[in-house]
């Protein structure tokens, strides 16, 4: 076996053996090789230093309110949509049934609204009009309430994470 | 890599089930990869609130595009990805800028690996201490490139192709990246032999 040291394509394969990653045939070998090779022992001499110096490097213990934080901030993202969709989800049942009847009822109001020849049966202002929902955004948006809701659950049955 | 791949990636799976609303999903991928995405970016970094501020933004990121997400690589890849990408860009804006005077008022906050008898002695904890500051000054010192690597390689025990996914390498550069930075840490560490 040629000196890895001498050759750069087999770098990675001192670097597998000091890691141990090498299979049992290759670790065979350059154990062999290693044997009659001061170079190589020294060099992994000091990459085994290397290896125990860094595995002794412990990073501290996550904080145990950091899925609080995080669900805190994703909440926080949810679109508007939420907000003007909520009064219209059911406190229970399927998830299909309050999606479809909020779209349904948005887009007959759309509809509605749009008819031809239907005069204003009430004088709304034009800022307090709303327009047609896309079913797509309704669901999006109910998906979205759905997601919170779980989230919520999870924040709130874990009061005191002892992870770590 | 494909449909075939991603089929093997659990983590993906989970992703496409947040992608569905799957809120349940996002709490396990949180779970299962909080503690190495943390200790990553504070390795990065070497500060722990820092550290955490990252990671939080790495989840939100995550979040935030599972409506787009496609399975085209390994979830960790993506992940470390995000992760190597905002700790770069830290190291880069400067707010690690007093790494130095940190790496000294951190030491009461790291744990202590506990000797024999569970009860170290002063002078054993600082000589733990002393060599400690010399590691983490030791990888604190290399390029960035070659921190993110070398942290990659020795603790999340990435491959080399997938290190080099995330880093957007060649394996062949990151073999070479790698022993680089190995020989670096060998030279600077090699009296703690």
């Amino acid at each position: 076996m040629r000196c890895p040291l001498e050759t750069p394509q087999s770098v990675p394969l001192l670097l597998a053996f000091v890691a141990h990653e090498l299979d049992a045939p290759q670790t065979a070998a350059m154990a062999e090789h290693a044997a009659g090779c001061s170079a190589c022992r020294e060099w992994m001499a000091g990459m085994g230093g290397v290896h125990r110096a860094l595995d002794a490097w412990e990073a501290p213990p996550v904080s145990a309110d950091f899925d609080r934080r995080l669900f805190a901030r994703v909440e926080k993202e949810v679109s508007w949509w939420d907000v003007v969709l909520r009064p219209f989800r059911p406190a229970t049942g399927s998830r299909a049934l309050p999606i479809a009847a909020a779209a349904g009822l948005l887009i007959a109001a759309g509809l509605w609204i749009g008819r031809p020849g239907a005069g204003p049966v009430l004088s709304v202002p034009a800022s307090a009009q709303m327009e047609p929902l896309p079913p797509d955004q309704a669901q999006h948006a109910l998906e979205e309430m759905d997601l919170m809701q779980q989230f919520s659950q999870m924040v709130h049955s874990d009061p005191a994470d002892p992870r770590m | 890599m494909g449909g075939a791949a991603a089929a093997l990636d659990y983590d993906a799976e989970l992703m496409l089930r947040v992608k569905d609303g799957d809120g349940a999903s996002f709490g396990l991928l949180l779970e299962k990869h909080r503690t190495p995405v943390v200790h990553f970016l504070y390795r990065m970094v070497q500060n722990p609130a820092v550290a955490e501020e990252l990671a939080q933004e790495v989840f939100l990121r995550v979040y935030r595009s599972r409506t787009t997400y496609e399975p085209t690589a390994k979830f960790t890849t993506w992940l470390f990805r995000i992760a190597t990408h905002l700790a770069l860009n830290a190291l880069r804006d400067g707010k690690n800028e007093r790494l130095q005077e940190r790496l000294d008022d951190d030491s009461a906050e790291m744990p202590v690996r506990q000797v024999s008898d569970g009860r170290p002695s002063v002078e054993q904890r600082m000589v733990y201490q002393a060599k400690l500051d010399e590691v983490r000054r030791a990888v604190g010192a290399l390029p960035d490139k070659q921190r993110a690597a070398v942290l990659m390689h020795k603790y999340e025990e990435m491959e080399y192709s997938q290190i080099a996914r995330v880093l957007n390498c060649s394996e062949s550069a990151i073999k070479s990246l790698l022993f680089r930075a190995y020989e670096t840490l060998r030279a600077r560490l090699a009296h703690m032999a």
